[in-house]
């Protein structure tokens, strides 16, 4: 089946997304661009350019590159809006034949629809270039506050590219779909969409399988262009009072100003101060004058209060005419670039008392709403099955009482794993699996889910017997820990009904507990690590003594057995230095005396046991 | 041409209907006369393997050109730098200056970067953005204001131009 493609068609970019194994994802378009501007033009032979292209060549010609369009969409040629927007654009426009606009392109009158049907066209084509598939099916999306008229050209629009409009849905219902809100049943959302040249707010009320519109307010002329303007204005104003010339009229110092405001503007979003320097911005007879400030957050905030307060008077006047209370608001959506900058979010969280959702990038929402929207309807003929995630590890406890994690926590189930373990002393008899749950580093914080003992296991020198463990979590999250000792091939098992068998509160807990400990417990795990290294290196050491009885000089041994007992008198310490110190100093003379018998010709050691892959006989604190 | 397009007034309305809709007798049929469960959910297991091992193939593509261009946000600020010492040649040459942007030239390119042309060139808006322009129309001799780079090939700046004549 092919994919729908999600589209969110914007006044000065575009995006777009598919679904993926059941998650939306942004598709590049052909300059490796995850957005695209919706910018048309017509070059002085005919060529068409769309995108960025369109764009690059805007200044050389200006009557005949397009942009804004989505202004112009569906309106007649006498809106108010129409004529405003009509003075600030350097294209021409006309009434058409039943009131509608107009615009001139080369030698061509063009309908609205026709322009973002060439945007479309090339999202299309970029997308199956991208796939390696062709698309046919589309879902795009449209400002809520568009009346019919503007939706049906949207459709149209899509309709021209060549593409099979299976809807036209709003912005703000993609956010929420993107968010995963449709689910919530009688909730009211907020979507405060700032983008570059619009501001809209919308109201949102969830019902059963559909998302109503409730309120729709914004400023069809504010947007983060806007805090551009005043950020250069602000440099123009540095640099007059630092070198007394004003540099407003200098296109080329002006264009690196607006490089560098943007550039600085986004910095600003994480931190708080940036120094905005530009050498050489301008040279008179005194020779060259460099551009050099710190700009701060504050700074920042400053300028852009007005433009800030603004959205959020709008925004109160939206909630107003939609009848709802401030307390009745569940959800805020930020979308839009211009929601990464901090003060907005503070502003929006002040005039809420809640925290808005802003994890998905504010760019690309949209169009990955406009996917999911895809995805619900495919939905339709092929059930979308929805897999559970473990919401905590799982895994055994090894020697010195460590956690040692088989399934990572955020797993998508059904999972097996599966991992060699051996024994921790030598002829072990058998083998105690300690199944535990959690995300502490040590076994006894963690959640004890089962315990079972394999038995039986030959006598073995410690770390040879190979004990495999595999964890299985189906379908219905049902957990089967099963070990098995390769040599005899016994195997004992045991099953856990409903692994989480946690509540909401305790999974919180202990994911808190996890992260409130997570330094107290590295520590503690080092020290259990370096002793286990300490006793392993003991054991190998004594090993090494009886195994090669006079092939090692008797003052080697005496040196070698007095490091050993060393580490055994370091090892009851708690100083992680002190046990490290002595082990050190033994490991130093086991590899001397190690490499000499090599040098003999005697087989070397078998490879040192590993504690971390290996099971005691039993917890010795229990 | 507005006339020719059907318009369903419930796909535009303001209520933005989530679920796909769907005759109800089909709906009817399927689930009545539904002949072999388990093929239909064999064939659903199928196409998650297959969607599965198409995404790893693509996870993989993917990669391949994320680590291509994964140090593309370093490098163009370093181009910054490079934009600077550039500008102090024109203004101050020195020979440490020189030196200094020769060799980070010569590090960029062991990167896979190269400076775009535009002495002599035609003007291409893949690869120049024209920043400012004579009134002339023919205009397409280039000056270049700031240089631009690609990246294995990929522009990651533009040439900024003036076009002059």
């Amino acid at each position: 089946m092919s994919k729908i493609l999600g589209i969110d068609l914007g006044t000065t970019n575009s995006a777009m997304a598919i679904i993926e194994i059941g998650q939306p994802r942004i598709l590049e378009n052909k300059e490796g661009m995850r957005t695209t501007p919706s910018v048309v033009a017509m070059g002085k032979n005919g060529e068409r350019y769309v995108g960025v292209t369109a764009k690059r060549q805007a200044v050389t010609n200006p009557a005949n590159t397009i942009y804004s369009i989505k202004r112009l969409i569906g309106r007649r040629f006498s809106d108010a809006e129409v004529q405003k927007d009509k003075k600030l654009l350097p294209y021409e426009l006309r009434a058409g034949a039943h009131d509608d606009v107009e615009i001139k392109m080369g030698d061509k009158w063009l309908k609205p629809a026709e322009i973002s049907a060439m945007v479309l066209q090339k999202l299309k084509a970029d997308a199956e270039d991208r796939l390696g598939e062709k698309i046919t099916d589309a879902i795009i999306t449209v400002p809520a506050y568009f009346d019919d008229s503007q939706r049906k050209a949207t459709k149209d629009a899509g309709e021209i590219a060549g593409l099979n409009v299976k809807r036209v849905i709003n912005e703000p219902t993609a956010a929420a779909l993107a968010y995963g809100l449709n689910k919530k049943k009688d909730e009211k959302i907020v979507v405060y969409d700032f983008g570059g040249g619009t501001f809209d707010v919308s109201v949102l009320e969830i019902g059963d399988d559909t998302i109503e519109v409730r309120g729709t307010g914004g400023d069809t002329h504010l947007g983060g262009d806007d805090m551009d303007q005043k950020i250069i204005g602000y440099f123009i104003e540095e640099y007059k009072k630092e070198h007394g010339v004003d540099i407003s009229k200098d296109q080329l110092a002006v264009q690196r100003l607006k490089d560098a405001a943007e550039k600085a503007k986004h910095e600003l979003s994480s931190t708080m101060q940036t120094e905005v320097s530009i050498p050489f911005i301008s040279a008179d007879a005194s020779g060259a004058k460099h551009f050099s400030v710190i700009f701060t957050r504050a700074k920042l905030e400053e300028l852009v209060k007005d433009l800030v307060d603004k959205s959020i008077q709008l925004t109160k006047k939206t909630l107003d005419e939609s009848g709802f209370k401030i307390g009745d608001i569940n959800e805020i959506i930020m979308v839009g670039g211009q929601t990464r900058m901090p003060l907005i979010v503070e502003e929006v969280k002040k005039l809420f008392g809640k925290d808005p959702h802003k994890d998905i990038n504010p760019d690309e929402v949209v169009a990955l709403g406009a996917a999911v929207q895809g995805g619900i309807m495919q939905g339709e003929i092929r059930d979308v099955l929805l897999l559970d995630v473990t919401p905590l590890s799982l895994g055994i406890e090894t020697l010195g009482q460590v956690f040692t994690k088989m399934i990572e926590k955020n797993t998508t189930v059904p999972v097996s794993k599966s991992q060699i373990f051996s024994t921790a002393a030598d002829s072990q008899p058998s083998v105690e699996i300690h199944v535990l749950q959690g995300e502490r580093a040590m076994a006894h914080d963690n959640k004890t889910l089962g315990r079972f003992i394999l038995d039986g296991i030959p006598p073995a020198p410690r770390g040879i017997p190979q004990i495999e463990v595999s964890f299985d979590i189906d379908a219905n999250g049902i957990l089967n820990v099963k070990a098995k000792d390769k040599t005899t091939g016994k195997e004992r098992s045991v099953k856990i009904e409903g692994s989480s068998g946690l509540t909401e509160d305790e999974k919180k807990r202990m994911m808190a507990d996890a992260e409130k400990h997570a330094g107290e417990d590295a520590k503690k795990k080092e020290l259990v690590e370096i002793r286990n290294l300490g006793e392993t290196l003991v054991y190998t050491s004594e090993k090494m003594i009886k195994e090669n009885d006079g092939k090692i000089k008797e003052e080697d041994k005496k040196e070698l057995s007095e490091k050993a007992e060393a580490v055994k008198t370091s090892l009851k310490s708690e100083s992680v230095e002190e046990i490290k110190k002595a082990t050190e100093e033994l490991s130093k003379v086991a590899q001397r005396i190690g490499g000499e018998l090599y040098k003999n010709q005697t087989p070397p050691a078998d490879t040192p046991p590993n504690p971390e892959n290996e099971i005691p006989k039993e917890d010795p604190k229990e | 041409m507005e006339d020719e397009t059907k318009n369903e007034p419930n796909e535009t309305s303001e209520i933005d209907k989530v679920k796909a809709q769907r005759p109800s007798e089909e709906r009817g049929s399927t689930e009545a006369s539904r002949p072999n469960v388990e093929e239909e959910y064999l064939n659903n297991w199928k196409r998650e393997r297959a969607d599965f091992l198409n995404y790893k193939k693509d996870e993989s593509r993917r990669m391949e050109e994320f680590v291509r261009y994964a140090n593309e946000d370093l490098i163009l600020e370093l181009i910054d730098i490079l934009d600077n010492m550039e500008l102090g040649l024109k203004h101050e040459p020195t020979e440490l200056l020189k030196k200094l942007s020769k060799d980070f030239e010569e590090l960029l390119k062991k990167y896979g970067v190269e400076k775009i042309k535009t002495e002599g060139e035609s003007f291409d808006p893949v690869l120049h953005e024209a920043v400012e322009s004579s009134e002339v129309p023919e205009a397409r001799l280039m000056e270049e204001v700031r240089p631009g780079y690609t990246m294995h090939g990929k522009v990651v700046r533009p040439a900024r131009v003036k076009l002059i004549k």
